[in-house]
């Protein structure tokens, strides 16, 4: 008889069974894990069950936020279609399900467009999952501004001020102590023109005008740029496995260059008489969809705060609220076609 | 198997846990404002000067105890 076997790596949990035809493997990735037990709802021989995720998370309890019962486990592949963040992964023969046509998938996605982005990293810096990398080239300051500086040398006293005062390090001295043979403070001063933005600061506070400079950008120097050196180029990257498809780089961008796509479909409602504020949702939520609201002296404020628009309904937040006073519907589950009528029974009894 | 655990040796008798649990606050509403329980239906409570846990059972291992205990009396394993 073919029995499963299952291989436990730090908190990654795989479980495996070899027959001669087939080998089919599940593997759980702990760190992609978001502990909000849709696995452990769909899973048909209950199988999995969902750890104490406010202990792990909060206070560091070192363990699985699931555990894979692998003598209950028939290695269906219910549980790898289900995770809305695929950290759990059946694989046929070496194939993962998530790439075959008949096995389900939820739709869900997240994009940003290189074509759109302006590379500003609000995603970058709203991603609550730190999926996002911007990677941008600047332009070239010099570029930007046009002018002409020089420095007389003859009437230079080398006090220093000026390459003290200049805001871009443009001026540079070469100090050094007197000697019999080189009776001055300094040797040399030089501007680098790729640094100096013809602001004139040198200029005004150069005791003896030394310092004879102009700026052309401030009148006409618009028209001396090439539009093209003022643009910011670069590259978008999401990391899928951290991303759980919120939605937050889709808000926060301001050019519509991000779009998100959510599996799920529902409500999210807290009963604040309910709410003792313990912060157990706000701590677990993957989505940064709750927080304390900040409320004004002497008002009484809601206790917990949430903007479901970067909600993914995943129900984490329910189930570890210690006083049942959050409610998560789903209303809807968008997954790809499946033949099998039991695989969408499974599918839409995650609804509730 | 996670649970609730107390080191009476380590307590202070501070009551926050007491006072941070929100499943005392839900059972007795004043532990919510910073007062003592006025039941032992609650999970904890301070007791001659220190912690001891009184409903055990009724523990969701939210994890809240923990981070307001200053001397890891109560703990999560």
């Amino acid at each position: 008889m073919v029995t499963n076997t299952k291989e436990v790596k730090g908190k990654d949990i795989c479980v495996q069974r070899i027959s001669p035809e087939e080998k089919r493997e599940l593997a759980y990735k702990d760190d992609v894990c978001i502990g909000c037990g849709i696995c452990a709802k769909i899973c048909p021989t209950e199988a999995i069950e969902l750890g104490e995720i406010g202990a792990i998370e909060r206070t560091g309890v070192d363990e699985s936020k699931i555990s894979i019962d692998e003598a209950k486990c028939v290695l269906c592949g219910m549980c790898s279609s289900a995770c809305p963040v695929d950290a759990l992964d059946l694989k046929l023969d070496e194939k993962s399900i998530k790439d075959m046509a008949e096995y389900p998938q939820l739709i869900k996605s997240a994009e940003i467009s290189d074509d759109l982005c302006i590379y500003c990293k609000a995603c970058e810096t709203a991603c609550p999952r730190d999926a996002i990398t911007i990677a941008r080239i600047l332009p070239e300051r010099s570029k930007l501004v046009t002018g002409e500086i020089e420095i007389d040398k003859d009437t230079c006293i080398s006090c220093g001020i000026c390459e003290e005062m200049c805001p871009a390090d443009a001026i540079e001295m070469e100090h050094h102590e007197p000697t019999s043979s080189d009776p001055t403070v300094s040797s040399d001063i030089t501007v680098n023109k790729d640094k100096c933005v013809y602001c004139l600061i040198c200029r005004k506070s150069c005791p003896v005008d030394a310092i004879k400079a102009v700026c052309r950008s401030c009148s006409y120097g618009d028209y001396d740029l090439n539009p093209e050196d003022s643009e910011t180029t670069g590259s978008s990257f999401i990391d899928e496995e951290a991303c759980v498809n919120c939605g937050w780089c889709q808000e926060i961008c301001p050019v519509d260059a991000a779009t998100v796509e959510k599996a799920f479909e529902g409500e999210l409602t807290i009963d604040q008489d309910t709410c003792e504020a313990c912060g157990a949702c706000v701590e677990i939520c993957p989505c940064n969809v709750l927080s304390f609201p900040e409320a004004e002296f002497g008002e009484q404020s809601d206790k917990v705060q949430a903007d479901e628009t970067y909600c993914i309904y995943c129900g984490a937040c329910e189930n570890v609220c210690p006083v049942e006073a959050i409610d998560v519907k789903r209303t809807a589950v968008k997954h790809t076609p499946t033949k099998s009528k039991s695989w969408e029974k499974q599918l839409s009894e995650l609804k509730t | 198997m996670v649970e609730l655990k107390v080191d009476q040796d380590k307590c202070l008798g501070c009551g926050n846990c007491v006072v941070a649990c929100p499943v005392n606050g839900s059972i007795s509403p004043e532990t919510a404002g910073g007062h003592g329980p006025k039941t032992e239906d609650v999970i904890m409570m301070v007791e001659n000067g220190v912690i001891k846990l009184f409903n055990e059972d009724k523990c969701t291992r939210c994890g809240t105890c923990p981070l307001f205990c200053p001397t890891d009396a109560i703990f999560l394993e």
